[in-house]
């Protein structure tokens, strides 16, 4: 059973970021205008929620991250195994995800503009760009580190190289993959939010722009609260995935512990 | 009774830098169908090296390994290896059942229900009836080590390499297990090599015990366990025939200790 303090723990928190929004509102060290009260922040989420804006946005902005969190999962983890199974493949494209990988979803989007336009192309390679190197960092690394006994065992049941890696290897790996999807969550809808701000159409990001750029701010915390609540449902998503896929391994640790 | 393994001059030497480190050095062994042999040799001499090759899990540099009077370049079917490592041995993503059925992967001749049936009936056997659903870190070490035999056993086979399998679990639950793998090499017809640095172990389980020379290692002595069967904890290890063979392999073993070592200790 939880602990009832456990139980606490989410109302507790929500509270605490209401107070200190609050004392700072109420103190006036920022300007009204730029930080407005939590009640009118929660009127115009409302609002925004009634009129239909936040639900049409966010279906968009949801699904972009959603299906850009699952191409770029399913993508990092076929190309973590290609590079297994060919491992000068494996090393040629390390340089490649070591030159990319640092550079920011937002440096994408202007060139991506050119050659892409605005769209749906454009999505999708911005986001594929910077959520792959997760599953796909985490999987090359945990293939690689697959204990010799494990593979000792498969070996002598009779696995070709073949039957150890979708045997031994990829179970042996799933948990760190999984890491990485986890953290591959919050990239996504960082480059979907980029994205739309910068090049989009339509989208949380593009509203959270345009009322910026009309001083609107409480439309635009209630806008951030929405990204917050996405955070939340992909991570959510992918925990679901994750105790379906990997139970035996969440069972493990809690058991260790 | 026939030869179901045999090795002929064993090399084994690993590159290390550009020198070649020799751990096996013309290593000759015969181990006879239903036979339980024991092998024992001084710390470090290549044991579990030894066992690998001889299992077909690692190459050889010189000589050949034969089992049913074939020579092998992979583990063959028929061979089972039980690895002294049971927690890493075992797939932690799989249950006890799930892996005692891993075992059966080259079993022909058995439909999935039927595989069922004898999986089961091998946990059974190893004292886990009840057990299959649990994965095998819900498990003590030794229920750990004992689904481990039953997936060796469950692959079929007429040979078990056993790789120091007790060497992990405490004195007590060694002692069942000992008894556990005499009576399930009876039952189930397994020629046994065990590899073990435990002396008392070795002399208790065998028929014969091979004793192993300092690195590069060979076969430096075989010695003949002339006591009957069912083997006893307490009467067994009480017999003359055990002791005279516990101290003809224990003082050879420590012949072989280099003279700085012991005077250290």
């Amino acid at each position: 059973m939880r602990h009832w303090s456990d139980k606490l723990r989410v109302p507790f928190s929500i509270g605490l970021v209401v107070l200190v929004w609050q004392t700072v509102y109420l103190l006036g060290i920022v300007s009204e205008k730029y930080f407005p009260s939590i009640v009118s922040v929660a009127q115009s989420f409302w609002a925004m929620i009634v009129s239909g804006d936040i639900p049409a946005a966010d279906l968009k902005t949801f699904g972009r991250a959603l299906v850009g969190l699952a191409g770029a999962g399913v993508l990092g983890i076929a190309l973590a195994i290609l590079s297994d199974l060919y491992p000068s493949f494996g090393k040629g494209f390390r340089y490649i995800s070591d030159v990319v990988q640092p550079i920011p979803p937002a440096a994408f989007v202007p060139m991506a503009v050119f050659s892409l336009g605005l769209g749906i192309k454009l999505y999708a390679f911005v986001i594929i760009l910077v959520t792959i190197w997760p599953p796909f960092l985490n999987g090359v690394a945990a293939l690689q580190s697959v204990s010799g006994v494990q593979l000792n065992t498969g070996r002598m049941l009779g696995c070709s190289n073949r039957e150890l890696l979708w045997q031994i290897k990829l179970p042996a790996a799933m948990p760190e993959i999984f890491a990485g999807l986890r953290y591959a969550a919050t990239i996504s809808l960082i480059a979907v939010i980029v994205s739309e701000m910068l090049a989009g159409r339509d989208g949380v990001g593009f509203m959270i722009f345009k009322k910026a750029f009309a001083l609107r701010t409480a439309d635009v915390f209630a806008l951030m609260f929405v990204v917050a609540i996405n955070g939340v449902m992909l991570n959510g998503l992918v925990n679901v995935l994750r105790r379906a896929i990997v139970g035996w391994h969440i069972g493990m640790m809690e058991r260790s512990e | 009774m026939a030869e179901i393994l045999s090795a002929h001059n064993v090399v084994k030497s690993y590159a290390i830098g550009d020198r070649a480190l020799k751990i096996i050095d013309g290593l000759i062994l015969s181990v006879a169908e239903g036979e339980f042999v024991s092998l024992v040799g001084p710390s470090g001499c290549g044991k579990t090296t030894l066992l690998m090759c001889l299992s077909g899990l690692l190459g050889l540099t010189e000589g050949s390994v034969k089992f049913e009077g074939k020579i092998f370049n992979a583990t063959p079917p028929g061979l089972a290896v039980v690895f002294q490592d049971y927690s890493r041995s075992l797939l932690p993503w799989k249950n006890n059942l799930d892996n005692v059925l891993f075992g059966m992967r080259r079993v022909s001749g058995m439909d999935e229900r039927q595989k069922r049936a004898k999986a089961l009936e091998l946990l059974d056997a190893v004292g886990l009836g009840g057990f299959d659903r649990h994965f095998p870190w819900q498990v003590s070490g030794g229920m750990q080590q004992r689904v481990a035999i039953a997936r060796g056993i469950a692959s079929q086979s007429r040979l078990l390499l056993l790789d120091e399998p007790l060497a992990a679990v405490d004195a007590q639950t060694r002692a069942d297990m000992q008894d556990l793998l005499l009576e399930l090499a009876a039952r189930f017809r397994q020629t046994c090599l065990l590899v073990t640095h435990d002396v008392e172990e070795a002399v208790y389980m065998a028929d014969r015990v091979l004793v192993l020379g300092p690195r590069p290692t060979k076969v430096v002595r075989e010695i003949k366990v002339g006591l009957p069967r069912p083997r006893d904890q307490l009467s067994t290890r009480e017999e003359r025939a055990f002791l005279d063979a516990r101290h003809e392999v224990l003082s050879l073993i420590r012949s072989m200790r280099k003279p700085k070592e012991a005077a250290v200790k």
